[in-house]
């Protein structure tokens, strides 16, 4: 009985975080135009979610095409399709694992330090400083780095996007010897624009980054004002994250296909 | 003690709180608490741990608000204000932090220049001169571009103090202003409130313990138990009034009106004794 | 305030080398790279059937990008589709009756439309019609001009070795099933370069049980399936003596290209881009003869 009431308690917890979350995205919404004042905290945030994630996500970009395109190729051998490994490689970065490891990087690298920037904020009274100094803690904290990490993210896939490829390119034209032009020309013959570029990385890794930013902010702003709060909360920022980029993967993939 | 029905809101009266009733999380903060805090004066409110001190200074800044009463703040109710008008009220009040809640992507002095950043667009040369003013005012102008974490406690406190008055506000609310400080920084921080109390004619209200800090600045002492102000008066002087309340705070008795067992059931039976022996 | 600065200019270059990033996929690594296109002319042609043929698919002289498809519609009041075609303005020498043929790029690869040059002296202007076409033809249907086979080697009892020589193991393994009928009966034993003949000996394990195969057989490289791995299979002959171990197979036919097959039979190939390869929904086995 007591086990029940407390998966119950879970149940109810769990939605209970999904309701504030939502609401919470509300105020950063509301706070939008109040934030306008502060564009200058928000090139600030950009900077740190986003130029501060470059080498990781560059790096990780580069050994990710080279993986696949090493993967790829030996598959498509057996088929003597080594040809389409252009396409495979362009169309599988583009449409799953750019977004989907992009997100989870932003979320393990972005994601952690704005939850606990905002935790420790908050446990140092930073954010009750700032509501004393008549600034709106919403529109001063929580938006520019909710907006931040929308606009870093997609900027960050595309980037580990042309790394990819061009690690995958290193793989298989320079290593293994797939035909330079077989392999251009294939992925320029089957990378649609539209539906693989801006639906497939643009729009899936700016839902990727409100989510994260989203969860990385309500972490942060709601956590308690301890240390052990403050780990806390990145934990969590991390799992949900990590949770919310799969699942959200799944309904944007369905959806935009 | 004050007359709460017939009381004017006169000139002298700049915090007002009548008949103030809190509850958080079931338990009774405030029990119709009635409180006057006089202009250009320096008010200290005492009490014991946990009875709502600093929740009574965020009921000054409207970020709590209480079931039942008002709290007026220069004429104003601060519960029924809308956000921008308490925006507008806070930019009026300074408020120091228990732990100076310096921001910490910010140097010394941009932490000073964040409040005129915020909400003026003054010349960078002004922001310069008034924030170099005030940090002169704590004695902290050579420390300008230290970043808060290179800061003792001390120090961050006088930043934040010098952040506190740079929009030269009608109040200030100081939370714990001498708690872990050496005794010359205690001396400074002292020093710096009767200063800026005496030249500048801003209303003070601190909350601390330090009864001997308290009787060197203070010019009224409210001692709040139970939700409700137990005694007031003079601070050298209060500590004699007689009451049970004042006796026991001040002579630091562990025991008294303020128990000190946490109320709790029958000690016998919670060892697991029954009332066998009766 | 340099401080401030050198965030405002790091964060610049950060949102500018992103904006880069996607220019380039967007621009390099899509089909946008294809469709950048001068001044063209507008060509008519008609094809009985088109296949998978897309919007944008290139037009192509001699394997060199001329131009591309802009519309296809049925033609009005008839069974044929009307495809036309934008060529660049540069090319503008194409002999009236050239024809205009819908081909596969590489196996699993996109269609497009190849033009052979016809040997009129009178060249197709903007407007003009190609009366010659060859239709794309349903893969199924070529490969079903061919036989197959299925199965896995499964050799217990002991083996005997014979060899082949070919001229072309195509992609041919160690390991690979050597198959009668279409049923198992060994396994590839060992691929070498003949240092004289200049061609590739191959040795097989064939089981014991199966020790009364003609020695006058063919032995033939196929592929199972259509993206499958090569196998040898053993077409018996009519001599009354049987193989031993150590026997040279004299008759074999070698691995074939895909390309040189499709020479072969003038048909062209048809199948689905590699986005959806199972779109013509092969149930059978089909064999290409490789």
């Amino acid at each position: 009985m007591s086990s029940q009431s407390r998966r119950e308690n879970v149940v109810i917890q769990t939605l209970g975080q999904i309701g504030a979350c939502g609401l919470f995205l509300l105020r950063i919404l509301a706070a939008i135009p109040r934030s306008m004042r502060h564009v200058r905290e928000t090139v600030r945030q950009l900077w740190f979610v986003g130029a501060m994630s470059l080498t990781i996500i560059m790096v990780c970009g580069l050994f990710v095409g080279m993986v696949l395109g090493l993967q790829l190729y030996h598959v498509l051998a057996i088929f003597g399709g080594t040809s389409a490994s252009g396409t495979a490689l362009s169309l599988s970065i583009y449409r799953e694992l750019g977004p989907v490891v992009t997100g989870l990087l932003f979320a393990g690298r972005a994601g952690t330090s704005v939850t606990a920037e905002i935790g420790l904020m908050r446990a140092t009274d930073q954010i009750a400083a700032m509501e004393m100094m008549a600034v709106d803690p919403i529109a001063y904290v929580a938006t520019p780095r909710f907006l931040a990490g929308l606009i870093a993210m997609p900027l960050l896939c595309c980037m580990f996007c042309a790394m990819g490829i061009f690690g995958g390119y290193l793989v298989t034209v320079d290593w293994l010897g797939v035909d330079n032009g077989t392999f251009w020309s294939n992925m320029t013959a089957n990378v649609d624009v539209w539906q693989d570029i801006i639906n497939g990385v643009i729009w899936k890794s700016a839902a990727f980054g409100a989510v994260i930013s989203l969860i990385a902010v309500f972490q942060g702003y709601t956590t308690a004002p301890t240390s052990e709060g403050v780990a806390y909360a990145t934990t969590r920022t991390v799992v949900a994250s990590s949770i919310a980029i799969l699942a959200l993967d799944f309904v944007l993939t369905a959806f935009l296909m | 003690m004050i007359d709460p029905v017939n009381a004017k809101l006169d000139d002298r009266t700049l915090v007002r709180i009548r008949g103030l009733t809190t509850v958080l999380n079931g338990k009774t903060v405030f029990d119709a608490l009635d409180m006057d805090i006089c202009r250009g004066k320096v008010t200290a409110i005492m009490g014991p741990s946990g009875t709502g001190k600093t929740t009574l200074l965020k009921h000054i800044t409207g970020q709590m608000r209480g079931q039942a009463g008002e709290v007026s703040v220069d004429g104003l109710n601060v519960a029924r204000l809308t956000r921008d008008e308490l925006f507008d009220l806070r930019e009026r009040i300074g408020y120091l932090f228990q732990n100076s809640a310096l921001l910490t992507d910010f140097d010394v002095f941009e932490n000073v220049a964040f409040p005129l950043r915020q909400h003026t667009k003054l010349p960078e040369v002004l922001i310069r001169n008034i924030v170099l003013t005030k940090l002169q005012a704590v004695g902290l102008r050579g420390a300008a571009s230290l970043t808060p974490a290179e800061l003792s406690g001390g120090m961050a406190r006088r930043v934040a103090l010098a952040r506190a008055i740079v929009f030269d506000p009608m109040l200030i609310l100081y939370d714990e202003p001498f708690v872990g400080l050496d005794p010359i920084a205690l001396n400074q921080v002292l020093k710096l409130i009767r200063t800026l109390n005496e030249t500048l004619g801003i209303t003070s209200v601190l909350v601390a313990h330090e009864l001997a800090a308290i009787k060197e600045v203070a010019d009224h002492v409210f001692l709040i138990a139970n939700g409700k102000v137990v005694a007031q008066g003079n601070p050298k002087t209060i500590a004699d009034d007689g009451s049970p309340w004042t006796r026991q705070f001040f002579g630091g008795d562990a025991d008294g009106p303020v128990p000190f067992q946490y109320p709790a059931g029958d000690y016998a039976r919670a060892l697991g004794f029954t009332q066998g022996a009766a | 305030m340099s401080q401030r600065k050198s965030f405002a200019v790091g964060t610049g270059l950060f949102i500018v080398l992103g904006f880069a990033s996607l220019a380039y996929l967007a621009t390099q690594t899509s089909s946008i790279a294809n469709s950048h296109q001068g001044a063209a002319y507008r060509v008519d042609a008609q094809f009985a059937n088109i296949g998978q043929l897309k919007e944008r698919a290139p037009v192509k002289v001699a394997g060199v990008r001329i131009g591309q498809v802009q519309s296809i519609a049925l033609a009005p009041g008839k069974d044929v589709a009307d495809v036309t075609l934008s060529i660049d303005k540069q090319y503008s020498q194409i002999p009236v009756d050239s024809v205009a043929t819908i081909y596969t790029s590489g196996l699993l690869g996109d269609q497009y439309v190849g033009i052979q040059f016809g040997g009129a002296k009178t060249y197709v202007a903007d407007g003009g019609h190609f009366g010659l076409t060859k239709s794309t033809q349903p893969l199924e249907e070529m490969l079903s001009k061919f036989i197959g086979g299925g199965g896995a080697a499964d050799a217990i009892g002991g083996t005997y070795a014979v060899k082949a020589n070919f001229t072309n193991v195509g992609t041919l393994s160690v390991g690979a099933p050597v198959k009668m009928a279409g049923v198992a009966i060994g396994s590839v034993a060992s691929i070498k370069a003949d240092p004289v003949k200049l061609d590739a000996t191959v040795t097989f394990d064939i089981d014991k049980r199966y020790n009364q195969i003609p020695d006058d057989s063919a032995a033939a490289i196929f592929t199972s399936g259509l993206i499958g791995s090569q196998y040898v299979a053993i077409q018996p002959g009519g001599s009354p003596n049987s193989l031993k171990d150590g026997d040279q197979l004299v008759l074999t036919q070698s691995a074939m290209q895909l390309e040189d097959l499709i020479g072969k039979f003038l048909v062209s190939g048809s199948s689905g881009g590699s986005n959806n390869a199972s779109g013509n929904g092969s149930s059978n086995t089909p064999t290409g003869k490789h």
